[in-house]
């Protein structure tokens, strides 16, 4: 008795492509899902930068400001308005102790 | 046949969508790519921030403050509101209660204009911006710039100078180093979304912006307050029309101080006439006087043509030369009278014989050589230079009145430079305001320069030495300091006018340095038309000894024990 077995190579073939395409698929799909996921945060991280940059942009006017309000109180014109005010005076002579 | 048409019409107007599709894309292509560029990049100018000027002790003296403009967008303000917007503005701006309703009219027929855009108010300090921010938050706007700020006030606004609403320097250290103060702008050019938002993945081209060099001075700034101070009381003591004062370090040629008066403020210059603007150290001519006859002096000793003890041969009266007759200021004459005398007593008559001796080849090219008829260099915009008359069209009557400091004229940083070298030792130096200019990639020192040698050191010690008998023994020997050894000159020149010299009109000066021995400082002080006397011995002589009294009090000098 002749035992005739069919051979099937097209049926291999198809299971060998149909497991790729879905991994392939599975990946674009995840790739998407993550692209989509990202550009929402990049367009989050955008609107922070751009408070960040307005935050440094203030903060570095208030530092200026008190830089300059520190000179303007070290002043000499007021530093001597000042010690009037609080009666202080030039001495009146002075004396050298060797 | 109806196919036909149909398919022919079909074709006409497929045709035409290709026509107006290739025009659009093709031929407007540019144009519609620069349209979306506009839209889809935004370009930022980083403005870069004017450098700072700092005295020697690194305390500022000019700096930049933020400030801010305030604009209205119009159409973006219902018709009702604009004016309780612009009362509300109006009383965040005003000064004082009576401008708020002027302010308030004008911000009104400002918001009712046919415009997306108008300017409302300059130079809003951050402290109103906020006020305002509290009270409306739609319609207005801010865009922030700078002002310069000046913790001294008006100290030293000749030196200064300002930066005009251009933000471009004019006169004194802000219009000589505008280049280096103003520094570059930046950019920035990124990729922005529907709301406006920067895209982090996107297009992000960055160029810094470079913030302008700071300058820090050789200007001491308690020295600058103290001859400011006694500058100040000096012009108002004796009636003066204006005054000046420069003070020098001897050894570097480092400007320690400078002040004239009248001044302005750098702030509200345009409040000023532009006169005020010139600085008198460096761009006013005059006559120095008496001064100037220890130049002339040096430059007999250092030819060894005479000594301090070689005797005057023509003082015992008035000199006549080429038709003048020349007097002493007191018309008191001392017959063979030591050069060291000439210079004690003032004596125009002793100079004659000096300037004789000199000549008029070898006191020509000691003007040259001390540095007058050419601006001495120093880093402030406005310097000019009087012109020495040639040589050749010199007469003798030139040649004696020069030496006593008439029919010449001079500025004062060229005057003080020029006995500055006589407190050295001999080296003419350049004058410098500026000590170092810094940023953030480092630093550049302007070293001291030597111009040239003008007079040896042996006869510096000698002139040094007859100019501390002028202030010990000369007019000014009531004002001196017990104990310090000071060397100084008084000198009282008239002012030509229309081809004459006015007798009452005066330029009032004393010119010395201190401690003579190895002086710390030399200080010019000059009156312009002093009315209370005309006398540099009753005007600038007392505001020099004044200051120089707090300087070595100030420098811990100690007197001599006595």
């Amino acid at each position: 008795m002749t035992i005739i077995e069919k051979f099937e190579p097209d049926k291999q073939k198809n299971g060998f492509s149909k497991k790729y395409a879905c991994l392939v698929a599975a990946g674009l799909f995840i790739l998407i899902v993550v692209e989509i996921w990202a550009s929402n945060n990049v367009v989050e991280y955008g609107g922070k930068l751009e408070k960040l940059s307005l935050l440094s942009k203030r903060l570095n006017t208030e530092n200026q400001l008190l830089k300059n309000e520190i000179a303007s109180s070290e002043s000499l014109n007021f530093v001597a308005s000042k010690s009037a005010e609080l009666g202080f005076s030039p001495p009146e002579s002075i004396q050298y102790i060797r | 046949m109806r196919i036909l048409w149909i398919r022919a019409i079909l074709l006409i107007f497929l045709s035409l969508i290709v026509i107006r599709l290739f025009y659009w894309q093709i031929v407007r292509a540019e144009f519609l790519q620069s349209q979306a560029d506009n839209q889809h990049f935004t370009d930022t100018t980083l403005d870069a921030v004017r450098g700072d000027i700092f005295f020697s002790d690194g305390s500022i003296l000019t700096s930049s403050n933020p400030s801010f403009t305030l604009y209205g967008l119009p159409k973006e303000i219902a018709k009702d509101q604009k004016i309780q917007i612009s009362y509300l503005l109006a009383k965040a701006l005003s000064e004082s209660q009576d401008n708020i309703d002027d302010l308030a009219k004008e911000l009104v027929n400002n918001l009712e204009k046919d415009l997306y855009w108008v300017p409302l108010k300059k130079k809003i300090s951050f402290d109103q911006k906020k006020q305002i921010e509290k009270l409306i938050s739609k319609g207005i706007g801010f865009n922030q710039g700078s002002s310069r700020f000046y913790p001294e006030g008006s100290s030293s606004a000749h030196l200064l100078g300002f930066v005009n609403s251009d933000a471009k320097g004019n006169f004194g250290l802000e219009g000589y180093f505008d280049g280096e103060l103003k520094g570059i702008s930046g950019s920035i050019r990124h990729e922005r979304d529907a709301l406006g938002l920067p895209i982090l993945i996107g297009e992000f081209l960055t160029n810094d912006a470079r913030n302008g060099k700071n300058l820090i001075l050789n200007i001491d700034r308690s020295v600058q307050y103290i001859v400011e101070q006694a500058l100040k009381k000096g012009v108002e003591k004796y009636g003066a029309k204006a005054g000046s004062i420069v003070v020098m370090e001897p050894g570097t040629g480092g400007i320690l101080a400078m002040a004239s008066f009248p001044n302005y403020h750098p702030e509200k210059y345009f409040d000023y006439p532009k006169e005020f603007y010139r600085n008198p150290v460096v761009a006013d001519h005059y006559e120095p006087g008496s001064t100037f006859k220890v130049l002339v002096m040096a430059a007999a000793l250092n030819e060894d043509l005479v000594g301090p003890d070689t005797k005057c041969d023509s003082c015992s009266g008035p000199i006549s030369v080429g038709g003048f007759t020349i007097r002493t200021w007191d018309n008191k004459y001392y017959p063979d009278s030591t050069l060291k005398d000439v210079i004690v007593h003032s004596d125009n008559t002793g100079m004659v014989f000096v300037a004789r001796k000199l000549g008029l080849d070898k006191f020509y090219s000691y003007l040259d050589n001390f540095g007058f008829g050419q601006p001495t260099n120093i880093d402030l915009q406005d310097e000019s230079s009087p012109d020495i008359r040639p040589k050749n069209s010199w007469r003798e009557i030139d040649l004696v009145t020069a030496s006593f400091g008439q029919g010449i004229a001079v500025t004062p940083i060229q005057m003080v430079t020029a006995v500055s070298a006589i407190a050295n030792g001999g080296n003419l130096m350049e004058p410098h305001i500026v000590k170092e200019i810094t940023n953030d990639q480092g630093s550049f020192t302007v070293n001291p320069k030597v111009v040239r040698k003008v007079i040896k050191d042996s006869s510096s010690q000698v002139i040094k030495e007859m100019m501390v008998a002028a202030v010990e023994e000369g007019e000014a020997r009531v004002l001196r300091l017990k104990g310090f050894k000071i060397a100084g000159k008084t000198g009282t020149a008239q002012i030509p006018v229309a081809g004459h010299y006015d007798e009452d009109k005066t330029i009032a000066s004393f010119v010395g340095f201190a401690p003579a021995d190895n002086p710390k400082f030399v200080m010019l002080v000059r009156f312009d038309e002093p009315s209370s006397s005309i006398f540099g011995s009753e005007t600038a002589a007392p505001t020099f000894f004044e200051i120089a009294k707090q300087l070595l009090f100030y420098y811990k000098i100690a007197p001599i024990a006595e």
